[in-house]
């Protein structure tokens, strides 16, 4: 059939080998070696101490989320990097959603690479709400919510980017500096 | 992801495991041997450049993500939890960032056109201007909705299982088939309109 012939020939065609300039290897080493630190210096321990953290929440903080459905609360903690780290400085910001029939929630942005598995909500106990803890450093995020795997939702009570870039929902944050 | 899976796919065509593994060295450059990096960088360009290429539609845009997917990953190369992947999760970087540089492209494009209406509207060159299969395969391509032609490429191009598509993506399984369905479908007709013209 002409249709599937023509697309399997697409196909084909993509899946011939690509020539990238090497020049970009040389500019990319250029580029860490201009960063402030190391490789591999981990937020890692930081990262796994926040993200791994259940939060309790007042009963009146809980009610005012619950009604607003969802709240990104400004930071509670400043987290000074070690001198080396590639951060230099650190704030946590938590976020939250009220989704009572989720079985699973993720936050999802540029902070974590759009990873679905790299920042799991938390739920409390009874009442539908999840939350986690992210640590970013001053600057722009875009960020949503991902229900169960398949179901985007962005923050409503933040604003919506207008720069999404598959047209599925998100929202901004924007940290200002230190 | 399995991992089996996944350490095979990234690279499947071309490059074989020749040498230093990827896993002895994100170890060397963990241990602070920087160098070692140049390795991973050269050996991943040109096989994760060609999705970066096939999604963006140019070099330009192909390398700035290429490049920004390279040096995340060596920041973050304390959270790659299994170096043996290096590859796939190298290459999940590369899906966002190929997402945020498609998306700054298209608000530059965006600037030349304020009125969205129109800009919906507003035809893509032709067929009859493209004369050579590349121009056509890449002018077919650009005429995919983006997380469309995402997922067409993850799995016809790179050969990804749609398990691994998920996870890169963030999409479920079901919503990955159907992006790739009507991928194909759109393909169908706008190769048919270019047979036509």
């Amino acid at each position: 059939m002409f249709d599937d012939d023509a697309v399997e020939r697409v196909v084909r065609y993509l899946r011939r080998s690509v020539r990238i300039d090497p020049a970009l290897d040389h500019r990319v080493m250029e580029e860490i070696a201009a960063l402030p630190a190391g490789p591999a210096v981990p937020a890692g321990g930081v990262w796994r101490w926040l993200t791994g953290r259940r939060l309790t929440l007042t009963p009146l903080g809980a009610l005012g989320l619950a009604a607003a459905f969802v709240v990104a609360v400004v930071g509670v903690w400043r987290v000074r990097a070690a001198p080396d780290a590639v951060e230099p400085a650190l704030r946590g910001f938590q976020f939250v959603l009220v989704e009572p029939h989720a079985a699973n929630v993720s936050l999802v942005g540029d902070f974590n690479d759009w990873d679905a598995t790299r920042t799991p909500m938390h739920r409390t106990p009874g009442d539908g709400l999840w939350s986690a803890v992210v640590p970013l450093e001053p600057g722009r995020y875009r960020y949503a919510f991902l229900i169960d795997g398949r179901l985007w939702v962005a923050d409503p009570t933040a604003p919506t980017t207008r720069d999404d870039d598959f047209g599925a929902p998100s929202s901004v944050l924007t940290v200002g500096g230190l | 992801m399995s991992k089996g899976r996944c350490d095979a796919t990234p690279g499947r065509e071309g490059i074989g495991d020749v040498g230093t593994s990827d896993a002895a060295l994100v170890r060397r450059v963990r241990a602070g041997d920087t160098a070692a990096y140049a390795d991973l960088v050269a050996r991943y360009r040109d096989r994760l450049g060609r999705y970066a290429l096939h999604m963006l539609g140019n070099r330009e845009d192909a390398e700035e993500a290429l490049q920004d997917a390279f040096v995340r990953a060596y920041r973050s190369l304390a959270r790659c939890d299994d170096p043996e992947r290096f590859g796939a999760w190298l290459y999940g970087i590369l899906v966002n960032r190929c997402r945020t540089t498609g998306a700054r492209a298209a608000r530059r494009a965006r600037r030349f056109v304020s009125d969205p209406t129109a800009l919906e509207t507003t035809p893509l060159p032709g067929p009859a201007e493209q004369t050579e299969w590349d121009d056509i395969v890449r002018w077919a391509l650009a005429r995919l909705a983006p997380e469309a032609r995402e997922a067409f490429l993850l799995k016809h191009v790179e050969e990804l299982e749609y398990e691994d598509i998920a996870q890169l993506t963030g999409a479920g399984i079901s919503a990955l088939k159907m992006r790739v369905k009507r991928a194909r479908e759109q393909l169908q007709a706008i190769l048919r309109e270019a047979e036509h013209v």
